[in-house]
């Protein structure tokens, strides 16, 4: 009971959500700030620290406006239920040597599944902001999701593949230098898919400011808003980690096994994304879709059958 | 390089089937005349445009209360063979008859510059396709501004009814917004601004079919000043402050323009070391713009870094404007006479930490994003302008040249120490948007590279003593100007900076000024450039013309 209710609201749950989320924002402008060439947070707290803080705290007492016209509950249901979805996929990664919450057979499924169920909520906010920006913004998102999620799926797959198994345990204590090899390809793939999927640079179509005013986000502010970015961050765990686990290794590392390792890759992953955020502006939507069906889907496909070849010599 | 005698002498003989008041040369290459008979006008307009003269600059009214006149003043460009006709017409003042023909069929680029003129002085222009209203707010309509009679004090008087009509105008165009549409279409309406994150102070009226745009129509004015008002009202140095104001982003050349008009009413003649400094401060301007919109174009893509990283080098040159004249963007340096401070020869070295910053840096910014080949895939084949186009349009500056078209004042009719220096025209062919990125990024090298040059004439000549940067810098203007008109371009940032100056005999305040500033003409094509294309093509092809919200309202 004391287990449950601790990774519950502390490991992996709520608690260590919001200190990620806090935490990565503050890395996310800090290095950001120095790819700018500029000093970022500053003032409050070491190098900054504390401004995530205030600015969220800032964001909770704000008033949340609902604008008339909306549905209030659909408007005001989806970022709570974004936030729970996006959370949900911890429950199911294996953080460190023997600690999973849900130890499933199943475990790769549940993960695909609850990230894939996100950009329909996100729709959904766009859908009942009652704002043309926001509408649009949502259809975006569908369009987008629809043609990344495919190339995702399959390249998430590929580990389930290569080692028999959709059991996320088991895929980490099997990879070793060889299996990360062999899903090189795939793991290449899951990452531009990734980007696609958290709506970032090349593939920030859905929440392009200077196109239709962020989108979904338009008519969201205070509490819902925070709970919207707090989703978003919760996200960018659920897919960092997914990675990791699938194709980095998870928690094995050079001399010890922990989570240090875990966090270390999943800090990696995100640096290459702000790199790639620092240096690439957005594409448009004609030349995402392009993208996705005449290349990253067929690619993905390749990638499967090479995976197949492959776990014949292993 | 002044087009021969003969080609001026056919634009002449034009004018001579017809009856006129004078015809006379002015400057190089420009020919002035007044023609008696407005009747007369479009016909002349067309015969011009098949002699080769097929833009039209700007076109300026001059109201002359006492005479019971209003003198319209055209400005005709020819960009090939840097042709160009002043051409004046009276029509009576009142309200009642002052029309004149519209040669907005014939030239496209006088659109919108006819608008401006009904708005602001009422004149009606026959068989234009849409005199509206433009850049005034609501509170003015009926009512014409810059007329000389028009009552400013009093208008300002009803300040509360006068926001109340603006207010009242906003609401009832909210509530007619998509009133007359079809409603069995898709169609609907997006404002692109004017709180837009990338849209700064401009509407645009977006009719869309989902992400396809059916078309736009540009709602521009908020934020007007009248300038030009308001320069009447300063005397002739307190109104450089004004004439900065165009656009923040480069306030030399336009004050430049300024005092080149007025230094030819005063008949001044500025010293060579005047010409020098102006120059390398107009430079600095220059790329002090370009920086920012460099990184606006990337802005409009989503993608911050370049302007940062622009910022960070554009601080530099701000640092030698600072340390010159105490001020980082309105600077108020350049006055008629020359420039408006001595200079101390030790901030040069401020100049040279600028040069070395840009050196150091430039590489890197070739490499990363003008050479980028996501920026590439989206800017290589939309906004395309063609060279015919950009005539018809009237287009100016690096949007001009990047289809192809040769104009450039600085070699067209040199100003200042630009007739000393071996200019060459920067050009690319295609008109697309990243080909106006990357002529930004050309002319911001080519700017440093004239800066390298002037900086050295200026250290040479201060050392061989040929003139004291303490006593050189000014040569005296009258505080009162004789009657007079005179005409000046610079070639600004963004463009061709037309200025027609008109003093009254012992003015001390011009009696009308008109500022022609080229970002009204590029937004003339925004509408024509994104039909039928999609949202997200919006702020790439807004960010590629280089459009300066200060400069298209005034």
């Amino acid at each position: 009971m004391i287990d449950t209710i601790i990774e519950a609201f502390v490991f992996p749950g709520v608690l260590y959500v919001l200190i990620w989320t806090v935490a990565l924002y503050w890395f996310f402008r800090k290095f950001m700030a120095s790819l700018h060439k500029r000093v970022g947070p500053h003032f409050n707290g070491i190098g900054g620290s504390y401004q995530t803080l205030f600015d969220l705290s800032k964001l909770l007492t704000k008033e949340s406006i609902t604008p008339t016209g909306v549905n209030p509950y659909l408007f005001s249901m989806m970022p709570l239920l974004a936030l729970i979805i996006a959370m949900l996929p911890s429950a199911f990664i294996p953080w460190s040597d023997g600690f999973v919450v849900i130890d499933s057979d199943y475990g790769l499924l549940a993960l695909v599944v609850l990230i894939s169920i996100e950009p329909f909520l996100l729709f959904l906010t766009g859908f009942g902001s009652n704002n043309k920006y926001s509408f649009l913004g949502g259809i975006r998102v569908l369009t987008q999701a629809i043609s990344m999620e495919t190339a995702f799926l399959l390249s998430a797959l590929s580990p389930a593949l290569l080692f028999g198994t959709l059991n996320l345990t088991s895929i980490a204590d099997q990879s070793s230098w060889i299996s990360f090899i062999i899903l090189l390809p795939a793991f290449i793939i899951y990452f531009i898919a990734l980007l696609g999927i958290l709506e970032q640079p090349p593939f920030n179509i859905p929440d392009a400011e200077q196109e239709i005013v962020y989108g979904f986000y338009t008519e969201y502010s205070g509490t819902n808003y925070f709970l919207l970015q707090l989703a978003k961050f919760a996200e960018f765990m659920a897919i960092f980690a997914g990675a990791t686990t699938l194709f980095l290794g998870a928690f094995k590392g050079l001399f010890f096994d922990s989570y240090f390792w875990f966090f270390i890759k999943m800090i990696l992953v995100a640096m290459i994304m702000m790199t790639i955020r620092a240096s690439t502006p957005r594409i448009t939507m004609a030349q995402m879709l392009e993208f996705s069906w005449r290349y990253m889907v067929p690619l993905s496909l390749l990638n499967i059958a090479w995976v197949l070849v492959m776990r014949s010599f292993i | 390089m002044a087009p021969d005698g003969y080609i001026m002498q056919s634009i002449r003989d034009i004018l001579n089937t017809y009856e006129c008041e004078y015809i006379e040369d002015y400057k190089k290459i420009w020919i002035k005349a007044k023609i008696k008979n407005r009747d007369d006008l479009l016909r002349v307009a067309k015969e011009i445009k098949s002699n080769g003269l097929k833009s039209i600059s700007t076109l300026s009214p001059t109201d002359f209360v006492a005479d019971n006149i209003m003198e319209i003043n055209y400005f005709f460009e020819d960009l090939k063979t840097k042709r160009n006709l002043w051409l004046k017409v009276d029509t009576p003042r009142d309200e009642e008859s002052c029309e004149i023909e519209s040669l907005s069929l014939l030239y496209p680029s006088a659109l919108w510059h006819e608008r401006e003129a009904y708005s602001m002085f009422g004149v009606r222009f026959l068989n234009h396709l849409d005199l509206r209203d433009i850049i005034k707010s609501e509170d003015f309509r009926g009512k014409y501004p810059f007329r000389k009679d028009f009552d400013w004090e009093a208008h300002s008087k009803e300040d509360v009814a006068n926001v109340q009509t603006i207010v009242d105008a906003f609401k009832q165009e909210q509530n007619s917004n998509e009133v007359n549409l079809d409603k069995d279409s898709s169609e609907t309406i997006l404002n692109w601004g004017p709180t837009h994150p990338a849209s700064g102070p401009i509407r645009l009226k977006v009719h869309c079919d989902g992400e396809d745009i059916i078309g736009i129509d540009p709602d521009i004015g908020y934020v007007w000043r009248a300038l030009e008002h308001l320069i009447e009202k300063k005397d002739f140095l307190g109104a450089i402050v004004v004439v900065e104001r165009l656009c923040f982003m480069d306030n030399i050349n336009s004050m430049t323009g300024y005092a080149l008009a007025v230094e030819e009413i005063a008949g001044v003649e500025i010293t060579p070391f005047a010409k020098l400094l102006r120059s390398l401060l107009g430079e600095i301007g220059r790329v002090s713009s370009h920086f920012m919109g460099l990184g606006m174009f990337f802005n409009n893509m989503g993608l911050h870094t370049l302007a940062m990283w622009n910022m960070d080098i554009r601080e530099f040159f701000l640092d030698f404007l600072e340390s010159y004249s105490g001020a980082r963007i309105a600077t108020a340096a350049v006055e008629a006479g020359g420039v408006r401070y001595p200079l101390d020869i030790a901030t040069l070295d401020e100049l040279q930490k600028a040069l070395d910053k840009f050196d150091d840096t430039i590489g890197d910014i070739d490499t990363i994003f003008v050479k980028n080949p996501t920026m590439s895939l989206r800017a290589k084949d939309v906004g395309n302008i063609s060279y015919d186009e950009v005539i018809e349009f009237g287009l100016s500056g690096i949007v001009a040249r990047a289809s192809g078209v040769k104009t450039d004042i600085r070699i067209d009719e040199p100003y200042d120490a630009y007739g000393e220096l071996d200019l060459d025209y920067i050009t690319k062919t295609k008109g697309s948007a990243k080909d106006r990125f990357e002529m930004l990024f050309l002319e911001i090298k080519q700017s440093v590279e004239i800066i390298k040059i002037l900086k050295e004439k200026i250290e040479l000549g201060i050392e061989s003593k040929e003139f004291d940067p303490l006593k050189d810098h000014l040569v005296k203007v009258p505080k009162k100007l004789p009657a007079g008109e005179a005409l000046s371009r610079v070639e600004w940032a963004r463009g061709e900076v037309l200025i027609h100056l008109v003093t009254q005999a012992k003015a001390t305040n011009p009696y009308r000024i008109k500022l022609r500033a080229p970002s009204f003409n590029h937004t003339m094509m925004l509408d024509y450039l994104l039909k039928g294309k999609s949202l997200s093509d919006i702020p790439l092809i807004f960010g590629s013309l280089y459009i300066c919200q200060g400069d298209l309202d005034r």
